[in-house]
């Protein structure tokens, strides 16, 4: 044990056998620009001296061909001239040695006459793997727990006597939702940006993720964390300071800023979104965090620690809940129809068949709130005893199937939508231009 | 539009040493006459969590190397957790003396990941050695806060610790330089700029 301690203790004093490690600076064209002409070179400018391999610069079009020449250094940059470039999408991907042995690396892309694509299709990213659907999932928990925390202290319980002991669980569940959103969005960030840079992870560390951050993934990663950090910070507020009043604004920023996986999501980017497919799928994720996460806290929480709350609180939520779910159906069928451009695609597309499961368990879900709304809810009204203990467990059960409603919701947005058919083009477009 | 690097590291040097001066006098006076103004007591803890949640931004818009997203996102996470513990006991709503911890947890991250995310030699450069020294003086300075633990009152160790912060915030002020350190400058540190 001491020995092991003594070899890390000397490793991190004395680093000389890691290598030093150059930043990027600027590069030339800069990321994800259209330009007219193909660009006579490629610059990359660092903060200090590197050296170069084979293949330093590469300019792939979409099928792989490299358009790069041999590179060269001058100073600190590092510049490889480029053959003439078709009518194209291009990515660009570099490495430098940098002082002894370290490689650093990058990726971006530019369009020659038509728009860059997002760095997350550069040419040789993979799409996104199964632990990317663990982490979004992980990421609407996270949103869940926040937002229906914060809303059943706000809504449902507003104008109550809330025990101390509750108001502090309700705080500590809302923050740990906040800092899981946190922790989840710098690992969701940082898994598309291996993806792009197709780097193993020792060398993923020395990336340069700017690109990424430039992309509409990258904003809403940035905007997210800004807020939920924030969110976390009045959060804290709130309870040390006893006023419930700063959860208001928390719950605000957390209900705005979840709308930041809508803005990044299929609902943005692909083929038939407009600003309302954006609009629709925001409330979506909000009716949907603020149901799932508001019934779990409801269950979880304040059905134990809080009995004289259960029969007001189960009133309101129930009002609550058929307002949300009115919204959740309404936003997703519209999605739906957006989404599959034929009911056939719903049998027959993978994205129609994740959809399928998750309209399956939404169903589950709807019956078992119906069960609770119209049966459990009288019995609850009369203060029937026996029931209430078994209605807690029913409560967690059902935001259990919410949580799986979650899963498959995640999968369903890393899946590819069915393409939407394209019309003929009335005239024909010249395809080839050129390079300088 | 994103501000130099160099600022960024000044402004928390600001913050920083204003902490530290705060300490240093809590530590002369003493406890009780520091705290004769309620607010005083809250003025410290206060601008450590602030500090916390301010890295935030910096760990978001600084992506230039995923290490470095890292290492600011581990400390905004231990200076608001270290800012939020001592604010939730000066308040009283934390009692327990062990959330005290959370000072030398901070220190211990701190340090690390300025050494590990610093994988230049001591002698590249200035910024370099400066970023071995931070990260060797938090490692090392950690002791202190964790001594704090068992004796809260002691003067001397709460003078020590502010003076440890003190010295982080010089070493914060001269860092990020491409600037020779001790007349030596490695040939691959890039032109000299200040």
């Amino acid at each position: 044990m001491m020995r092991a301690l003594l070899v890390v203790l000397a490793a991190l004093a004395f680093p000389a056998a890691a290598a030093a490690h150059a930043t990027l600076q600027s590069a030339s064209p800069k990321f994800g620009v259209e330009l007219q002409r193909g660009p006579p070179a490629i610059r990359l400018h660092f903060d200090q001296y590197v050296k170069i391999l084979p293949g330093a610069i590469e300019v792939l079009n979409g099928s792989g061909a490299n358009f790069a020449g041999v590179a060269r250094t001058a100073g600190t940059d590092v510049v490889a001239n480029v053959r003439p470039l078709r009518v194209g999408a291009y990515t660009v991907r570099w490495r430098a040695v940098s002082a002894d042995s370290h490689v650093v690396s990058g990726v971006w892309t530019f369009g020659v006459g038509v728009p860059a694509l997002s760095v997350n299709d550069a040419y040789g990213a993979g799409g996104p793997t199964r632990t990317e659907d663990v982490v979004r999932w992980l990421w609407f928990l996270g949103l869940a727990l926040t937002i229906g925390a914060l809303g059943l202290r706000l809504i449902v319980l507003r104008g109550l006597e809330v025990p101390r002991a509750l108001e502090r669980k309700i705080a500590v569940t809302a923050g740990a939702g906040a800092f899981a959103s946190l922790q989840v969005g710098v690992a969701a960030f940082s898994l598309r940006s291996e993806d792009a840079l197709q780097l193993p992870f020792s060398r993923f560390l020395y990336g340069d993720l700017s690109p990424m951050a430039a992309t509409r993934f990258g904003r809403a990663f940035v905007a997210m964390t800004l807020a939920f950090a924030l969110v976390l910070a009045l959060v804290y507020l709130a309870w040390l300071v006893d006023r419930v009043e700063f959860l208001v604004p928390a719950f605000v920023l957390a209900l705005v800023f979840a709308g930041g996986l809508s803005f990044s999501g299929h609902d943005a980017v692909d083929p038939g979104s407009s600003w309302k497919t954006e609009i629709a799928d925001w409330i979506h994720i909000d009716s949907a965090s603020l149901w799932i996460g508001g019934l779990a806290t409801m269950g979880g929480l304040l059905w134990f620690e809080a009995p004289q709350l259960r029969s007001p609180a189960f009133a309101r939520f129930s009002r609550l809940a058929t307002v949300l779910i009115a919204l959740v159906l309404a936003a997703g069928i519209y999605l739906s129809v957006v989404r599959l451009p034929h009911l056939h695609d719903l049998w027959t597309a993978g994205y129609g068949h994740v959809l399928l499961v998750k309209i399956g368990l939404v169903c589950v879900a709807l019956v078992w709130g119906a069960l609770h709304k119209f049966v459990v809810g009288p019995a609850v009204g009369r203060g029937d005893a026996g029931l209430m203990s078994r209605v807690g467990r029913s409560l967690v059960g059902e935001s259990l199937v919410g949580v799986a409603v979650l899963l498959v919701a995640a999968i369903l947005v890393d899946s590819k939508p069915p393409a939407r058919p394209v019309p003929p083009p009335a005239t024909a477009t010249p395809t080839v231009a050129h390079g300088r | 539009m994103r501000p130099p690097a160099e600022l960024v590291h000044w402004l928390f040097a600001v913050g920083i040493l204003f902490v530290a001066l705060c300490l240093l006098c809590e530590a002369i006076v003493g406890k009780e006459v520091w705290q004769m103004r309620a607010w005083r007591k809250y003025l410290w803890p206060g601008l450590a969590f602030t500090m916390g949640l301010l890295l935030w931004p910096v760990m978001a818009f600084f992506t230039n190397s995923a290490i470095h997203m890292y290492a600011h996102g581990s400390w905004a996470e231990v200076l608001m957790a270290a800012g939020a513990a001592e604010l939730g006991l000066v308040h009283g709503r934390l009692r327990s003396p062990w959330w005290r911890l959370t000072w030398p947890v901070a220190f211990v991250v701190t340090g690390t990941a300025f050494i590990v995310h610093e994988q230049n030699p001591w002698f590249f450069a200035r910024s370099a050695f400066l970023h071995h020294l931070l990260g060797w003086t938090f490692v090392v300075g950690a002791v202190i806060p964790l001594a704090l633990v068992w004796r809260p009152r002691s003067s001397v160790l709460r003078a020590s610790f502010a003076l440890t912060i003190v010295a982080v915030s010089v070493m914060l002020f001269a860092d990020r330089d491409v600037a020779p350190v001790f007349g030596h400058l490695s040939p691959l540190a890039g032109a000299p700029h200040r």
